[in-house]
């Protein structure tokens, strides 16, 4: 066994949290409360130096950036939902960052997610190789199904109900996927920890 | 409790110790099973690769602790790459927790590779919000980070003298451990037209896929088996090379339980069934 006294707290901590797999106890409860806190106290720091001061008290009080002021004047507008009396005068700030939000989003989205994406369903079967062509189709096939799948003003019954069939097979088959990549990913970061701990803590492995 | 009625309810301390010896065990003696390249990863290796020496890449290192097992030898490979070709690298993030991830891989990698900060590259740190983040950028990036991570005056490094907007930026690297990749395609390549690569954990993967088959995303690497694939292209097999012997031992071991718990379903209810049309016979 090696290392720092950093390396020792974090495979402790990183135990006392394994623990919980057996059942729950104090060891975990003690790691998890220590998180959450270590968390709290670091996004408080960071967010306050990085937004509140390098944003707003700089640009504002060094540098005379004074149309900054309306923003930090948005900002405190929101802690008035501490007091429900205030609450009222925090519907302003939220109103002008949805109005901003949907403005930025709506054209982007429109344009990437809506109309790139449906003409990447479109394609020259002359201009493709055979496999590529082949792709193409069944996402083609996979795109239209699962539309109509979600076209719910008439009735699946008939040709729709037979169409939305073939939809679902698709949603199904994206969710076997997902959940492949689900288990890929818990995994991998069950193989980080135990490279931690064998490697920088036991030093059994390289 | 009949035999099927087990093989439904095994105790999930066994599954956990199961999987805990599956993984564990490769990982102390490795069976070097090889690494099949996907396309995605190739189309990921070939974006950095096509770029010439001095080109300057942005690298958006999107991801805190939590999941750095999976998405950090993805950073670690890209600083690799990077550096080996010569490229210049811009580097943010936009998570509060990701400025101590991003420093000590830029730092490691620049120590190996003898690069000089704020000549080779050059670290703009955290910023909040984003949206506004990748937004602003494609305005002015002096504007979005006035100072960089250490609070040198962006404007005089010399390395972000010649990077005034995304013009300047020759391809964006986004290792992400969110959704934050579909929005760097979204604004960044969607409206100022920059190309766009990136690295994900494996549960946004499957969300990439739709980006990537419509090339708004360029190249990406899916999870640790993504960046595993990288590290074999660069040829400089690191961490992810050597935890995918216990990726692939605890995915048969997976495979093993769910065969066994529809066995023990389907049998069930077969006994089950018989069981009913007996009683309904008799």
């Amino acid at each position: 066994m090696s290392g720092g006294i950093g390396i020792w707290v974090a495979a402790i901590l990183t135990l006392a949290i394994f623990s919980f797999l057996y059942k729950d106890n104090p060891f975990f409860k003690f790691a998890e409360h220590l998180l959450v806190g270590v968390s709290a106290g670091y996004y408080l720091v960071q967010y306050f130096f990085s937004a509140a001061y390098k944003k707003l008290v700089v640009p504002v009080f060094v540098n005379h950036d004074y149309v900054l002021v309306v923003g930090g004047i948005l900002g405190i507008m929101m802690f008035t939902r501490l007091n429900r009396k205030t609450e009222w005068i925090s519907r302003y700030p939220v109103a002008f960052y949805v109005a901003a939000w949907a403005g930025y989003v709506i054209p982007s989205y429109v344009q990437v997610r809506i109309l790139q994406q449906a003409e990447s369903t479109i394609f020259n079967p002359a201009a493709v190789s055979l496999k590529e062509a082949v792709s193409l189709f069944v996402l083609l096939i996979g795109v239209v199904t699962t539309l109509i799948y979600f076209y719910f003003s008439a009735e699946h019954k008939g040709a729709l109900k037979g169409i939305s069939k073939v939809g679902i097979t698709f949603l199904m088959i994206g969710f076997g996927a997902t959940f492949g990549y689900n288990v890929m990913g818990r995994i991998s970061l069950l193989i980080g920890r135990f490279q931690f701990l064998f490697a920088d803590w036991l030093k059994l492995i390289r | 409790m009949a035999f099927y009625d087990r093989m439904m309810s095994i105790d999930r301390r066994i599954i956990f110790l199961s999987i805990g010896l599956a993984v564990a065990l490769p990982v102390i003696w490795p069976l070097g099973i090889p690494v099949q390249v996907s396309e995605e990863s190739r189309s990921f290796y070939r974006e950095i690769e096509k770029l010439k020496e001095g080109d300057v890449i942005l690298l958006s290192i999107d991801y805190e602790g939590d999941v750095m097992a999976e998405v950090d030898p993805m950073s670690v490979a890209v600083m690799k790459h990077a550096f080996s070709k010569n490229l210049k690298v811009v580097a943010l993030t936009t998570y509060a927790g990701g400025t101590g991830i991003a420093e000590r891989i830029l730092n490691e990698a620049a120590r190996n590779y003898g690069k000089t900060y704020g000549e080779d590259y050059a670290f703009l740190g955290y910023n909040p919000d984003w949206s506004g983040t990748i937004l602003r950028l494609g305005e002015s990036f002096r504007a979005t980070y006035p100072t960089d991570q250490h609070g040198r005056v962006t404007g005089e490094i010399p390395l972000m003298k010649r990077v005034e907007t995304y013009r300047d930026i020759s391809l964006i690297v986004s290792i992400s451990g969110s959704g934050l990749s579909e929005y760097w395609a979204i604004w960044a390549g969607g409206r100022y037209g920059v190309k766009v690569i990136s690295g994900n954990t494996a549960i946004q993967a499957i969300l990439i896929y739709p980006y990537y088959q419509a090339h708004q995303i360029l190249g990406f690497l899916g999870g640790l088996k993504g960046a595993a694939e990288y590290e074999v292209l660069i040829k400089q097999p690191a961490l992810a090379t050597k935890g995918m012997d216990a990726q692939s031992a605890a995915h048969g071991l997976m495979v093993v339980f769910i065969i066994v718990g529809n066995v023990g379903f389907f049998l069930a209810r077969r006994a089950h069934r018989r069981a009913r049309a007996q009683g309904e016979n008799a």
